[in-house]
């Protein structure tokens, strides 16, 4: 099923149900968006272990902090921009105290379509990426998501930022076997030329994009960079040397998300021309989150653009 | 701790107690004096009449300084109860210091790191109800400020403490009246907050939060109630040094220090 289109929130919801099954202290939290972030099918499994503090996204996440600190599992659920109004929370109980609390936010980017520029968070990964201890993680499709979430819930003790989107979850990853590891992108397209580094559903765009740019000989490789922290600093510089530039794609700010966390990376370990795609204001609604990825640039066309400015912009010589 | 040490052994205790907190602020002009003064006794009380420490997180009790900036207060009752070396006490703020301005896990006998206002009631909140999961008999102490009630959390964690009934929950109110810029009444009045907390679904006391005999009464009452529970114990501020008493005032001289610790 995972081929076709899916959708993100119920592999996540029902993917909760088995971990819920596998690990009897996982607890799960949330503000009053239960059924819109599918954590329902958990709370109806597990009810004792299902707790909706009402809408009060600040106590949701030291109420987690209270419950890790007590021994137990909890992963914390909700909208990704609610959950943002409780930054300091996370930074300064859950993440100074090095908590094992996760959270997964929904409706992340430009996934909440309908609801407008109030509900999509395009800032997130910025503010979370910022916080010690904090690790963040933006799965590329809903098979990303099986395959790294229950490593993250079973294995890896702390604070983690998990960002999905709502129902739009494109095949991107499939076909790919490789275990997820925090701290490894996976490389979705090998290519020499150019290369293009995204999270999240655009990656379908980036492949997309990859495939015209081959028809007129230019081969562009694209890479899913799902563990923004930490990040495959070792991948970006291989990439970086074999190509000679980079254009990064994220239903984020151009501000600190994704390509600013790329070009850190990029700057101290061999400086190339890049091009970073992202929002620079705002959201705002529209009928469906593929016209949002191209009303903001981010479409395959876009992609293209990037490529051919970057390419032409006195890169560098490759290898050197 | 909490070994139900007798009324006069506490009132001894939070003597020495207010003295190391003076001899601090000697050492150190830039701490909070005046909201660390008005908590001695409620810390005594609540450290070394009723704190079971031993024991698995879930069977023994937790102690959350909600209202962080009284970290000096907590560390001088942590020094009696032998976690904190009595030296560490007066390196208070030092760069090689373990005693942090606000309390932080990484001090012995501190259970939450704290200095961010209105927090530590949820995550009180969410100790009290892992314990009730696992059917634990660990109780959690919160220590607030009346200040703190300003802020939104605190409401959002005691209408949901109400709705599950937690009664191993314990929140004593530093109530002296004072917030940051002043008196709380010029500020922003709260006489009503009693009330409200009662109304939501609260067990209610107020007492005088400098008689050990008062708040070990109410503490008493409170560990026997069906309901969570909030004493709202009425403190001064800087209280035993009579020159800051009451006042928006907190960093007096040296030498009224020297003196307050001479009549201590």
């Amino acid at each position: 099923m995972l081929r076709e289109l899916s959708s993100m929130r119920e592999t996540f919801g029902k993917l909760l149900v088995s971990l819920g099954e596998i690990h009897r202290d996982l607890v799960v939290i949330t503000a009053d968006v239960g059924d819109s972030t599918r954590a329902s099918y958990f709370r109806d499994r597990f009810p004792a272990r299902f707790f909706n503090v009402g809408i009060s996204e600040q106590h949701m996440v030291n109420f987690a902090a209270g419950l890790a600190a007590a021994g137990m599992r909890p992963l914390v659920t909700c909208f990704a921009m609610f959950l943002m109004r409780a930054w300091e929370q996370i930074r300064n109980t859950t993440a100074r105290m090095n908590l094992n609390v996760k959270f997964v936010a929904t409706h992340a980017g430009l996934s909440d379509s309908i609801d407008g520029s109030s509900h999509q968070a395009l800032e997130d990964i910025a503010l979370m990426r910022v916080i010690p201890n904090m690790k963040v993680v933006v799965p590329a499709d809903s098979s990303e998501i099986m395959r790294s979430l229950p490593k993250i819930i079973s294995e890896e003790r702390g604070p983690v930022y998990y960002r999905i989107g709502r129902d739009y979850s494109p095949p991107i990853t499939v076909d790919i076997n490789d275990e997820f590891r925090l701290g490894r992108a996976t490389v979705l397209r090998d290519g020499e030329d150019v290369t293009i580094i995204g999270a999240g559903p655009v990656l379908w765009n980036a492949l997309e994009a990859s495939k015209e740019l081959s028809r007129i000989g230019i081969r562009a490789a694209v890479i899913d960079m799902a563990s923004i922290k930490p990040i495959d600093e070792d991948t970006i510089e291989r990439y970086a040397r074999k190509t000679g530039a980079i254009v990064t794609v994220e239903e984020h700010s151009i501000h600190g998300g994704l390509g600013s966390a790329i070009a850190e990376v990029v700057v101290k370990r061999y400086p190339v021309p890049m091009k970073i795609l992202g929002t620079t204001t705002f959201g705002r609604t529209a009928k469906s989150q593929e016209e949002l990825i191209e009303h903001f640039g981010l479409g395959k066309n876009s992609i293209i653009k990037a490529v051919a400015e970057v390419m032409g912009s006195g890169r560098r010589s490759r290898g050197s | 701790m909490g070994n139900g040490k007798s009324i006069e052994d506490l009132e001894l205790l939070a003597i020495r107690i207010r003295k190391h907190i003076l001899r601090m602020y000697l050492n150190d002009q830039s701490l909070h004096l005046g909201s660390s003064l008005s908590s001695v006794e409620i810390l005594t009380t609540v450290v070394f009449k009723y704190l079971r420490r031993t024991g698995d997180p879930i069977n023994r009790d937790w102690l959350i300084l909600s209202k962080g900036h009284a970290a000096p207060a907590l560390y001088a009752a942590l020094a009696e109860a032998g976690l904190i070396p009595f030296e560490e006490l007066e390196r208070i703020h030092s760069i090689n210091s373990i005693l942090q301005g606000h309390p932080e896990i990484s001090i012995p006998g501190v259970d939450m790191s704290t200095g961010s206002l209105g927090q530590g009631l949820s995550f009180g909140v969410g100790v009290a109800t892992a314990i009730k999961i696992h059917g634990g008999s660990g109780r959690v102490y919160v220590i607030m400020g009346d200040g703190e009630q300003d802020e939104g959390e605190v409401w959002e964690a005691m209408t949901h403490a109400a709705a599950r009934k937690l009664d191993n929950l314990v929140v004593v109110v530093d109530n002296n009246g004072f917030q940051l810029d002043g008196f709380i009444d010029d500020i922003k009045p709260k006489h009503y907050l009693p009330h409200v907390w009662r109304a939501v679904g609260w067990r209610v006391h107020i007492c005088d939060g400098h008689s050990i005999a008062s708040i070990d009464r109410s503490i008493s009452d409170a560990i026997n109630s069906k309901a969570p529970t909030i004493i709202f114990a009425k403190t001064v501020r800087g209280k035993g040094v009579v020159e800051i008493e009451n006042t928006k005032s907190q960093k007096p001289g040296v030498e009224v220090v020297k003196r307050a610790l001479i009549n201590a």
